[in-house]
């Protein structure tokens, strides 16, 4: 047992008064529409740009599906991009979202599918040339650094002659894309323009009854939740879920690319009671991973403007003063 | 060529379809992830930083806007099929299928989320509606409540990108340990459930033998108790079965001998591989023993009635009538005499008894009946001497006399307050919850070269998938959820956005200190 003692002193940090600003987009660039579709009533991102619009914005979200390059294994993952339900509110806030479940119709099924196979047959035959190039080059190259120097002219004319007689060039050797995001294909006219549209469909969801039973109870706290994420994501700070800290969010100073987490944000609400055995237990658990227990409360105060402010309390140990 | 243009735009703007040229250089490209250095302590504005960012950024975009490019020849093609919520796979299978998927019908399947892995792992390329899907297109089409959750799938493609074999669990197809215990064949169609299967038309009876063995075991008992009165041609219960043989020979799905008709019996001792798949998949692998009711004809209590009602014509094949079975006769034949010992072997009884009486020169000194009863009271007395009588005479008792010799740890049960207890105490009458179910059977990497998905054995664990939003499992959860499974350990795998921990429970004993 260590001697020293576990004081927790209380250090509001609601020194700053000023209004959470809107971050990310610069004003010249005009505010990026990003697809949400929703699977199993998750919102997920698929497009490459949209992810990084998002990160633009400074929302970092959770890949979930296997690397293309390397599928097999779960220390890099890939597209989609799964958006925290705070996240997407945010984005639905500033009118950057727009619904990109398929909308169905539009091209006609048939004229579909014949674009589909008139497309690899195009692809097929492209490829078949290419094929055939990348040989012919290779026995030049092959031909004439054996002999150093530009050989007998006949005889390469003749083995290239032969080559382009007999190439042949499987069906089964095409390489064909296995499209990540649905407007990737190339039969998705339709859902291309539908996200191409400068005015964003917001969708009317009700992000507190999303995916959880409806408790009032639930649903203060998913407010409040917001309430803190919008707050800090104000300050500049990168938010990712924190689950696994025993917390609401894990709070960056820059992006997680590069920077480790300083806080593990802890969403509470003003009037309740914590036992000392919890503020324990998270303190300890802070101090174990290196990372400093923030306790947030909204609606500690007002913003000149009458926006609600966050109370924010942070735990770390001391020793003996 | 006002459409040329707007294709190219387009092109440019969605820039995820690759052309032809891209597709074909995409044969060279490197199969290794760059990997990353460490991370700053806090952001100072500096431009070393900013370009580290930068750089890391870039690596980050490419390796995720990366397409998945394969040799036509090397995809496997199949369809989904939303109806049945699976997908049949149009050309052989690869290497995956030792592992995943099922046959039925002569054609191959695959689950969803099976599907949705190896569409990930760019092996297989699912049509619908002769379109190829994009994995966006899989995510929102295959997984839903009613098949696998998005949660689930995250659990499953986790642990499928580590080597497990994570399979679906079906509760119904769990045999319970006392099945195990008798060593009843199980029933091995656990795809089969999942498909609505025609069955297959039961061949023609040449007689109500034939028909009678489609039936249940049960059924059959139930037959040979009742009914056999005053009907020739049926014969004891052993021979029912022996004969079966030889009028099976017009069935046609029978590979052994020992199947009688294709039917689970008592005395089945070979392999369940004789099972052909036209088995009907509705021979149950869990039987109801409340309903199923053996009369105890030797009881000597005479409770039973003269007469055992008929049993349900729906249980019986056809057009047979059975009637109310008059138990009396069989009464009679069952024999209840006591033991009939040899006469050596009571003469040795009736020696041991005098044995013990003449040998005590005690009660030798006994001239009459009066003084042996003298006697016996003293011995009473003399085994309650020594015993506090204020302890002994009440109503409450110790709970161990000490001059009884006892081991220690036997002491130290009797006396203890809190009996231990296990997970499993009590389980079995707990209702099924619809909160919290076990997802999957997770076998280990390593038993991969001897797999069958016929006979998979016992997994390594199961999966019950919960998030960090919902409640914790209570000991009733855990409890139903061990009772559930068996043996088998069952994990809790945790999702939270992205993330998954593997949590578990485990049956703990206090150790107590016993010198011998």
């Amino acid at each position: 047992m260590t001697d020293h003692k576990a004081s927790v002193p209380a250090q509001t940090e609601g020194m700053e008064q000023d209004p959470p600003q809107v971050v990310g987009v610069s004003d010249s660039a005009p505010p990026q529409v990003v697809g949400v579709s929703r699977c199993d009533s998750a919102p997920l991102l698929w497009r490459d740009q949209d992810l990084r619009a998002v990160r633009v914005r400074g929302l970092v979200g959770a890949l979930l599906g296997a690397l293309p390059r390397t599928p097999r294994q779960n220390g890099r993952l890939g597209r989609p991009l799964l958006l925290l339900p705070e996240e997407e509110r945010l984005l639905t806030e500033l009118h950057a979202t727009a619904n990109a479940n398929q909308g169905g119709g539009g091209v006609q099924l048939s004229l579909q599918v014949k674009q589909h196979l008139e497309e690899q047959e195009r692809n097929l035959e492209e490829q078949r040339v290419l094929a055939l190039q990348d040989r012919k080059s290779a026995l030049l190259h092959a031909m004439t650094s054996h002999t150093g120097s530009l050989g007998p002219s006949e005889a390469l004319r003749g083995r290239l002659e032969a080559l382009h007689r007999s190439f042949t060039f499987p069906r089964g050797a095409m390489a064909v894309q296995l499209s990540t995001a649905r407007a990737g294909l190339h039969h998705c006219h339709e859902d291309r323009a539908f996200l191409r549209a400068q005015q964003p469909i917001t969708v009317q969801h009700d992000f507190l009854r999303a995916q959880q039973p409806i408790t009032a109870q639930h649903d203060s706290k998913a407010a409040a939740r917001y309430q803190v994420f919008r707050d800090l994501r104000g300050r500049g700070f990168y938010l990712t879920s924190a689950g696994k800290f025993g917390g609401d969010f894990l709070v960056y100073p820059g992006d997680p690319l590069r920077f480790h987490a300083h806080f593990i944000a802890v969403v509470l609400s003003l009037d309740s009671s914590l036992s000392p055995l919890d503020v324990l237990a998270i303190a300890r658990l802070g101090s174990n991973v290196k990372k400093t227990v923030l306790l947030c409360s909204p609606g500690g105060f007002q913003y000149p403007g009458g926006a609600g402010g966050v109370q924010y309390t942070s735990l770390q140990w001391s020793g003996m003063v | 060529m006002a459409d040329q243009n707007k294709t190219d735009t387009d092109l440019k703007f969605y820039n995820e379809v690759l052309s032809p040229s891209q597709l074909f250089a995409a044969r060279s490209r490197s199969h290794k992830i760059p990997v990353r250095g460490q991370k700053d302590f806090f952001p100072d504005d500096s431009d070393e930083q900013r370009q580290r960012l930068e750089q890391s950024l870039n690596e980050h975009w490419s390796l995720i806007s990366e397409e998945r490019v394969e040799k036509l020849g090397n995809l496997v093609k199949a369809t989904w099929i939303p109806s049945e919520k699976i997908v049949e796979l149009q050309s052989p299978a690869g290497k995956f299928w030792q592992t995943m998927g099922f046959s039925a019908g002569g054609k191959q399947f695959l689950f969803p989320e099976e599907a949705l892995y190896l569409m990930e792992c760019g092996n297989v390329q699912v049509f619908y509606q002769e379109l190829p899907l994009s994995i966006q297109d899989g995510y929102e089409k295959f997984l839903s409540s009613s098949t696998v959750r998005l949660q689930e799938y995250q659990v499953f493609g986790h642990l499928k990108r580590l080597g497990y074999l994570v399979h679906r669990f079906h509760p119904s197809s769990e045999t319970s340990s006392y099945a195990k215990q008798l060593n009843l064949p199980q029933s091995r169609d656990r795809a089969g459930k999942q498909l609505k299967r025609k069955r297959s038309a039961s061949p023609t009876a040449t007689s109500s033998h034939t028909e009678a063995q489609e039936e249940s075991t049960a059924d059959r008992m139930e037959e040979d108790t009742c009914g056999q009165e005053g009907q020739e041609d049926k014969k004891r219960p052993e021979s029912h079965l022996t004969i079966s043989p030889e009028t099976s020979s017009t069935q046609t799905t029978t590979a052994s001998p020992g199947n009688k008709g294709g039917v689970r019996t008592w005395w089945m001792e070979d392999d369940v591989g004789e099972r052909s798949d036209h088995q009907p998949a509705s021979a149950a692998s869990r039987w109801d023993f409340s309903s199923i009711s053996f009369p105890d004809l030797g009881s000597s209590r005479e409770r039973l009635s003269s007469c055992l009602v008929s049993p349900d014509p729906s249980l019986l094949p056809g057009a047979l009538a059975v009637g109310v079975c008059d138990v009396d006769p069989w009464r009679t034949r069952i024999n209840l005499r006591d033991v009939k010992m040899s006469s050596k072997e009571q003469m040795r009884e009736e020696e041991k008894r005098r044995h013990r009486l003449d040998k005590d020169i005690e009660v030798r000194r006994c001239s009459n009946w009066a003084e042996y009863r003298q006697l016996m009271e003293r011995r009473q007395g003399r085994r309650s001497k020594g015993r506090a009588t204020h302890l002994w005479d009440g109503e409450v008792t110790p709970l161990h006399d000490p001059r009884q010799p006892i081991p220690t740890g036997e002491l130290l049960d009797k006396i203890s307050v809190i009996k231990s207890t296990h997970l499993l105490e009590g389980a079995s009458r707990l209702q099924a919850s619809d909160e919290w179910r076990i997802s999957f059977n997770v076998y280990q990497p390593d038993t991969v070269a001897d797999f069958k998905k016929s006979n998979p054995g016992k997994p390594y664990t199961r999966m019950c998938v919960c998030s960090f939003d919902g409640p914790v499992p209570d000991l009733r959860a855990i409890k139903q959820l061990a009772f559930q499974s068996g043996d088998v350990l069952v994990v809790f795998a945790v999702v939270d956005c992205g993330d998954i921990s593997f949590y578990t429970f485990k049956d703990f004993e206090l150790p107590t200190d016993v010198f011998p």
